[in-house]
């Protein structure tokens, strides 16, 4: 008697994630419509949109500017989270709680005032409107998100490896660099990607801070959209969901994703 | 000989760049209360004063509470069954993960010109109704409310998916089995099972996308009308085109308050309907 009601539970659910997708599916399907509106019955295909974008030199440089900034800030924040994350890790501060609370706190804010924060010290700094202050700017935003899975690898390795290592002679450079580094890898790939594809994609925060020297994809796409939503937009943005969905596979490929569903202790 | 244990001082050198992140978010939270209450001669309540009086932004701040709430709670009901199917199709899950993820991860300015393009009075939508002819004219679906709620539902979902679904993994299946073995059927099963255990997830989701809302600037402003404002499209305005600083840092810490009293809210929230033990 359950069983019909399972099945239709199922579909329903099914319909709701097919939902997820569905902009994005529709975008992809209007970048290729010759008549650069999507209609029912479909008309006539054409890569002519595509072509206008790769002609056009502020597209070209505004996905430069997005993936050179994504790239920046993935290491950057990477490399920053490691260096915290281990010495957290080895040396186990007492006020190791405190810190990592004000670490994850970014996240607590709403971005639109976490927007105006970091105009208000970019302004202060000379940095507002320039490719630096934005990478500032991300960096602050991705370190939770790039924090969290270097921990959760740093807290798989095995002590007793370290032990040994310390014994036999290794000096902390060498353990830093030569053990928990290569034992980490699988953190410090989920968060060089997570954070490459969050600065990427970002543009609330970035709408702040852009100027007339440097703007992002996102954010252009938001300033065209506003003056004229020519079908050109289309063919960029389902240019950003291939970079998105490029990496996801990449990290499925490499790590798989089961850290974004793992159970957050905190 | 407790080689792992006996670090040296010297590594705490490591944490400074983090430091100096977490320096320069705190530097600027201290600048935000600095502008919105430092007037001209002093501490003053000026700024406050100039948001608070004003009956239409009373409007805009209880529309902001309003979309922000009724978005949320909408995610997390939409969302629930989709965590579900995840959690039911283990063997799927990678495929279908993915499908959650890549959406979430897109950009949401590309997410939200989607639904222009969908809901928009010459959009898909309208267009293939009219040319059905279920429709004369075109439906208003975007420019209004309804947009902005759409809109923001479809960018929040994934995320109470995630979060839902992390705590769904967490459940032992074998108290489905004892409940099922008991003689619950598998309806009943969920609900006074499944569904209390799996709370705590559903409330975490909660939190965060009731402040992604809070903030949100784009959605609003592309799918509402001109009309339609919200805090995030204020804040944005006060920076953008009146350079007026003070304004922006008062209205950015009334968001902030009116953030933190919906988050305490959903904390007594969930205290009540999830058990102790849970949580």
């Amino acid at each position: 008697m359950n069983a019909p009601l399972i099945r239709l539970g199922r579909a329903g659910s099914f319909a709701l994630l097919l939902f997820l997708p569905l902009p994005i599916v529709v975008i992809g399907a209007t970048s290729f419509a010759a008549a650069g509106y999507l209609r029912f019955p479909p008309g006539e295909l054409s890569l002519r949109w595509y072509a206008e974008a790769a002609t056009d030199p502020r597209w070209i440089e505004a996905f430069a500017t997005s993936l050179a900034i994504a790239a920046v800030v993935a290491v950057l924040v990477t490399a920053i989270a490691f260096a915290g994350a281990y010495a957290c890790h080895r040396l186990r501060p007492r006020w190791l709680p405190a810190f990592e609370l004000a670490i994850m706190s970014p996240l607590f804010f709403p971005h639109a005032a976490l927007g105006v924060a970091l105009v208000n010290v970019l302004a202060m700094a000379g940095y507002l409107g320039t490719a630096t202050g934005i990478v500032i700017a991300h960096v602050v935003c991705t370190l939770p998100f790039a924090w969290r899975p270097i921990v959760v690898a740093l807290q798989r390795i095995d002590g007793e490896i370290v032990e040994a290592a310390s014994l036999l002679g290794a000096d902390e450079r060498r353990i830093a660099l030569g053990i928990a580094l290569p034992l980490a890898r699988s953190g410090l790939v989920t968060a060089l990607l997570f954070s490459f594809i969050i600065s990427f994609d970002e543009v609330t925060v970035t709408m702040f801070l852009t100027g007339p020297q440097v703007t992002t994809l996102p954010v252009q796409i938001y300033a065209f959209i506003q003056e004229n939503a020519s079908p050109v937009l289309a063919a960029i943005s389902t240019a950003t969901v291939v970079v998105t969905l490029l990496v996801v596979m990449l990290l499925e490929r490499l790590i798989g994703l089961e850290f974004f569903v793992a159970h957050d202790p905190a | 000989m407790r080689g792992a244990t006996s670090t040296p001082r010297s590594l705490g050198w490591l944490l400074l760049p983090a430091l100096l992140v977490l320096a320069l978010f705190l530097g600027s939270v201290a600048l935000l209360f600095f502008h919105a209450f430092w007037g001209k001669d002093g501490f003053s309540l000026i700024y406050f004063r100039q948001i608070l009086d004003r009956a239409d932004y009373h409007e805009v701040f209880l529309r902001t509470v309003s979309i922000a709430a009724i978005v949320s709670v909408a995610a997390a009901i939409l969302a629930y069954p989709i965590a579900w199917l995840l959690w039911r199709l283990p063997r799927w899950r990678n495929l279908l993960l993915v499908i959650v993820l890549v959406p979430w991860l897109v950009s949401l300015v590309v997410r939200t010109y989607g639904w222009l393009v969908i809901l928009g009075p010459k959009g898909f939508l309208n267009e293939t109704l009219k040319w059905a002819g279920v429709i004369q004219s075109p439906v208003p679906l975007i420019f209004n409310d309804l947009g902005v709620v759409i809109g923001l539902t479809h960018v929040l979902m994934p995320f109470a998916v995630i979060s839902t679904l992390s705590v769904l993994l967490q459940i032992d299946h074998r108290l489905e089995e004892a409940s099922e073995s008991l003689g619950a059927g598998g309806f009943d099963t969920w609900r006074r099972v499944v569904l209390p255990l799996s709370l705590p997830g559903v409330f975490t989701g909660l939190s965060i996308t009731f402040l992604t809302s809070m903030g949100a600037i784009v959605t609003p402003i592309l799918l509402g009308g001109v009309r339609q404002k919200m805090a995030g499209t204020q804040i944005y305005q006060e920076v953008v085109y009146n350079f007026n600083m003070s304004k922006a840092s008062a209205w950015a810490i009334c968001l902030l308050l009116l953030s933190a009293l919906g988050l305490a809210l959903l904390r007594a929230a969930e205290a009540a309907l999830v058990p102790k033990a849970d949580r």
